[in-house]
C-alpha cells in the first residue's frame, strides 16, 4: 500500500487495512440503490469520527459511488481534505475528477455515499448547489463561466459573500469594507484596470483569473479549482501557480490539473484518481515514481 | 437567449434619459388628457374621445410589456401565458363593475344578468365581496399573483426550463380560458362581463370619467415603469440577468435561483393583473377571447419587436403593434395576422435585439 493509507480510508474493501488509523470499511449492508430523499439528511457521528480519525479535516468525501446509465463514473470514492492544504488531483481523462467536484458542490448526486464538513452536522449530497456555495465551498469551473454581460467589477459584487436573498438583493447597497475588499482582489488577479470592461471581452487567462477572484470575493473554506491554465500562457500558469499558493493556508484548495511541471509547482500533497478510485496518494515524488500511476499514464509498467 | 445588457437600460441612468420620462409623462399624462378636456372639439389641437379611449388601452398594454420584460428579458424566461393573468385583473374589476349595475339590468335583479339567465337565486361565493371596490382591486392583484405564485414554485423548483417552460403556459392559459366560457363557473361564460355602468358612482359613458381612467393608466404605467426600473438597476436586477445568462454559475455563487425566477414571476403577474383591472373599464367588457393563446403570444411580440431587457423598449413596442394593429384592422382587416406575423420574423431575422436595440446602435454610430 502506498502512502494513501497515511489519510484516507480504504476505497474498497481488498485494500490493505494498514497503518494505526482505524480503518473503516464501506457500510456494507446498505442496499445498492436508495432514493436519496428518503436517506438521514445528518452524518452519524460515529462514523464522522471513524472518517476523520483526529485529522485536522475540514471537507470528508466518504465513500461515494455515482454512476452514470450504468457506467461507473466513481466506485466508492473517499477523500479527506485537511484544513489549509493545497491538494492537486491528477489523474487521466475520464478518471472522475470533474464528477468528483460535481458531487462536492451539489451538482451530481450520488448514489451512495456521503459528503460533509467536519464542523456541520449536515450530509452536503442532501443539499442544493446554493446552500452548499453558502457553507463556503466553491468551484471554479473547467471552462471558465464569468457572467460575460456584467463588467468585471459587478462579476465581483455578485460573488461577494453575504446575504444572497432577493429582499436583501433589492435594497442592497455595497459598504465601504466590502469595496474595500472589491478593489483587493481586484489588484490581486490584476484586472485593476479592466474594473468596467464586461467580462465577454476579457482574454481567456484573465476570465479565468477572474473567476478565480469570485471565488476569493465568496470567501470559502474551500475552494475547488478545475483545471485553472488550460488556454493558458507560461507566464499566465505562473502567476496562477502564486495566486494559488498565496490562497492556501488560508483556505483548503483543490486544483485538479494535467500539467505535471504546473503541479509540481503548486502541491505538496497529490492525489491520484483513476476509473473513478483514489489510486495513488502522496508527495508528488512518490506519486510519480509510484508504478501503477506510471502504468495508469503510459498504459504498461516501467519496465 | 442572451440579450446584449440593455442599451436604453444604461441610457436611462443619465440625466437625459430621465428628462425623456419627464417629458414622457408630461406629453402622454398631462397635455393628452388636457387637449382632450380643455380644448374645445372645434379646434384643431382637440384631441377626438376614440384617441383617448385607444391611448388608454395602449398603456395598459405597455404595462403588459414591462411585465413581460422583467421576467422575459430581464430573467430569460419566455411566458407565452401573460394573457391570463392580464384577464384574471380584468375579471376581478369586471365583478366590481357588474355589481356596481345593481338592478339597473335588464332582468331589474340585483344579480348580475347572465345569472338570472341561469336561474341562480344568489350570488355564488367567490362573488361576495366583490361589490367594494378595494376588495376588487386586491383580488385583481393577488389572483394573478397566487395563481402565477403557486404555478411558478412547481415550474422552476422542477428545473422546467425555456420552450417547455413556455408550451405549458400557452397550456395554462388555454385551459382557464376553457373553464371560462363555461357558463357553471360562473363568469358569464361566453359573453364574459359586460353592460358596466358605472365605476365608484362615476359614469363609465362620461368623457370626464374616461379622461380620468386614461389618467390613472399612465400613472399606473409610469409607476410600473420605475418600479421596475428600481429593480433591474439593483443588484437584484444584476443577479436577474447572471441567472438568465448562465444558471449554474449563479447557483455556485449562492443564489437560489429558484427565489428571484419566482419574484420576477410572481411580480410580472401582478403587474398584468393591474393592467387588466384598468383595462376592462376602458373597453367596458371582459371575456374568455382574452385568454385565447395567440393573445398572449402577440404580447409577447410587442416586447421582442419594441427590443428586450431595456424597459422602454417594451414600452415602445406596445404602442408600435398596437397601433400598426388598430391602422391595419381598419384598412385590412383580415391581414393583420399576416402582417403581424411578417412583422416579427423580420425583427427576429433582422433586429434580434428590436427597435430600442437598432435605436441605440443608430445613435452610437452617429
Ligand atoms: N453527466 C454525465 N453523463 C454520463 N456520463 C458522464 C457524465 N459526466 C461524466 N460522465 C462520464 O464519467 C466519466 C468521468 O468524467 P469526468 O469526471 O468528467 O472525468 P475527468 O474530469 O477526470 O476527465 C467519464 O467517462 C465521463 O464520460
Ligand atoms: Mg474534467
Amino acid at each position: 500500500m502506498s502512502t494513501s493509507a497515511l489519510s484516507t480510508v480504504p476505497a474498497d474493501e481488498s485494500a490493505e487495512k494498514t497503518g494505526s488509523s482505524p480503518s473503516v470499511s464501506p457500510p456494507s449492508a446498505e442496499p445498492k440503490k436508495r432514493s436519496w430523499s428518503a436517506r438521514p439528511r445528518t452524518i452519524d457521528p460515529v462514523r464522522r469520527e471513524a472518517v476523520v480519525a483526529g485529522r485536522p479535516a475540514v471537507l470528508c468525501v466518504d465513500n461515494i459511488s455515482v454512476s452514470f446509465d450504468g457506467f461507473k463514473a466513481l466506485t466508492n470514492l473517499t477523500l479527506i481534505l485537511e484544513k489549509g492544504e493545497l491538494r492537486c488531483l491528477i489523474g487521466p481523462n475520464g478518471a472522475g475528477k470533474t464528477t468528483l467536484m460535481d458531487v462536492i458542490t451539489g451538482k451530481t448526486k450520488p448514489d451512495s455515499g456521503t459528503v460533509f464538513l467536519t464542523h456541520d452536522a449536515r450530509d452536503l449530497t442532501q443539499l442544493a448547489e446554493y446552500e452548499i456555495a453558502e457553507l463556503g465551498i466553491c468551484r471554479k469551473f473547467q471552462r471558465p463561466t464569468v457572467f460575460a454581460g456584467h463588467t468585471v467589477y459587478e462579476n465581483l459584487e455578485l460573488a461577494l459573500q453575504g446575504k444572497k436573498g432577493v429582499l436583501s438583493s433589492l435594497f442592497f447597497r455595497l459598504s465601504a469594507a466590502q469595496k474595500t475588499t472589491i478593489e483587493g482582489i481586484l489588484e490581486q488577479i490584476g484586472l485593476h484596470e479592466h474594473a468596467a470592461v464586461r467580462a465577454g471581452q476579457l482574454a481567456h487567462g484573465q476570465k479565468q483569473w477572474l473567476e478565480i477572484g469570485m471565488l476569493l470575493a465568496q470567501n470559502p473554506k474551500v475552494l475547488l479549482v478545475d483545471e485553472p491554465i488550460a488556454g493558458m500562457t507560461h507566464q499566465e500558469s505562473e502567476r496562477t501557480a502564486e495566486l494559488l499558493k498565496s490562497l492556501a493556508g488560508e483556505r483548503t484548495v483543490v486544483v485538479v490539473e494535467h500539467d505535471m511541471e504546473f503541479v509540481r509547482s503548486i502541491a505538496k500533497k497529490v492525489t491520484v484518481l483513476h476509473q473513478g478510485s483514489v489510486l495513488a496518494e502522496g508527495d508528488i515524488d512518490s506519486v510519480q515514481n509510484d508504478p501503477r500511476v506510471v502504468e495508469v499514464y503510459l498504459g504498461e509498467p516501467r519496465t | 437567449m442572451t440579450a446584449e445588457p440593455a442599451v436604453g437600460l444604461k441610457a436611462l441612468h443619465s440625466r437625459r434619459g430621465w428628462i425623456g420620462v419627464g417629458a414622457a409623462t408630461l406629453i402622454v399624462g398631462v397635455i393628452v388628457p388636457l387637449l382632450s378636456v380643455a380644448v374645445p372639439a372645434s379646434s384643431p389641437l382637440h384631441v377626438p374621445d376614440y384617441l383617448v379611449a385607444l391611448l388608454g388601452k395602449f398603456l395598459c398594454y405597455g404595462i403588459v410589456a414591462l411585465a413581460i420584460d422583467l421576467i422575459w428579458g430581464f430573467t430569460g424566461i419566455l411566458s407565452l401565458g401573460h394573457g391570463v393573468f392580464f384577464a384574471l385583473g380584468g375579471y376581478a374589476m369586471g365583478m366590481y363593475l357588474m355589481l356596481s349595475i345593481g338592478a339597473q339590468g335588464v332582468y331589474k335583479s340585483v344579480l348580475p344578468d347572465f345569472m338570472v339567465f341561469l336561474d341562480w337565486k344568489e350570488l355564488p361565493w367567490f362573488w361576495r365581496g366583490f361589490d367594494n371596490l378595494s376588495v376588487a382591486l386586491a383580488a385583481a392583484l393577488l389572483v394573478p399573483g397566487l395563481l402565477a405564485f403557486a404555478f411558478g414554485y412547481f415550474a422552476f423548483r422542477s428545473r422546467i426550463r425555456g420552450v417547455y417552460f413556455s408550451i405549458i403556459t400557452q397550456a395554462l392559459t388555454y385551459a382557464l380560458m376553457l373553464l371560462f366560457f363555461r357558463n357553471e363557473t360562473g363568469f358569464g361564460g361566453n359573453n364574459g362581463l359586460t353592460d358596466f355602468k358605472s365605476l365608484y358612482g362615476y359614469d363609465l359613458h362620461e368623457p370626464s370619467t374616461k379622461v380620468a381612467l386614461y389618467v390613472l393608466s399612465a400613472l399606473g404605467l409610469l409607476l410600473t415603469y420605475l418600479l421596475c426600473r428600481f429593480i433591474v438597476t439593483s443588484k437584484a436586477g444584476r443577479v436577474l440577468r447572471a441567472i438568465r445568462d448562465v444558471e449554474s454559475r449563479a447557483m455556485f455563487v449562492g443564489f437560489n435561483p429558484t427565489s428571484y425566477k419566482l419574484f420576477a414571476w410572481t411580480l410580472s403577474a401582478i403587474l398584468c393583473g393591474l393592467a387588466g383591472a384598468l383595462y376592462v373599464p376602458q373597453v367596458g367588457i371582459i371575456n374568455p377571447g382574452e385568454m385565447q393563446p395567440a393573445n398572449s403570444i402577440e404580447m409577447a411580440i410587442w416586447v421582442a419587436v419594441g427590443g428586450r431587457a431595456t424597459l422602454f423598449g417594451a414600452i415602445l413596442g406596445a404602442f408600435l403593434v398596437n397601433g400598426m394593429r388598430s391602422f391595419f384592422t381598419a384598412a385590412m382587416p383580415n391581414a393583420w395576422l399576416y402582417i403581424l406575423g411578417s412583422l416579427f420574423i423580420a425583427v427576429t431575422l433582422f433586429f434580434p435585439d428590436g427597435v430600442a436595440g437598432a435605436l441605440g446602435r443608430l445613435k452610437r454610430k452617429s
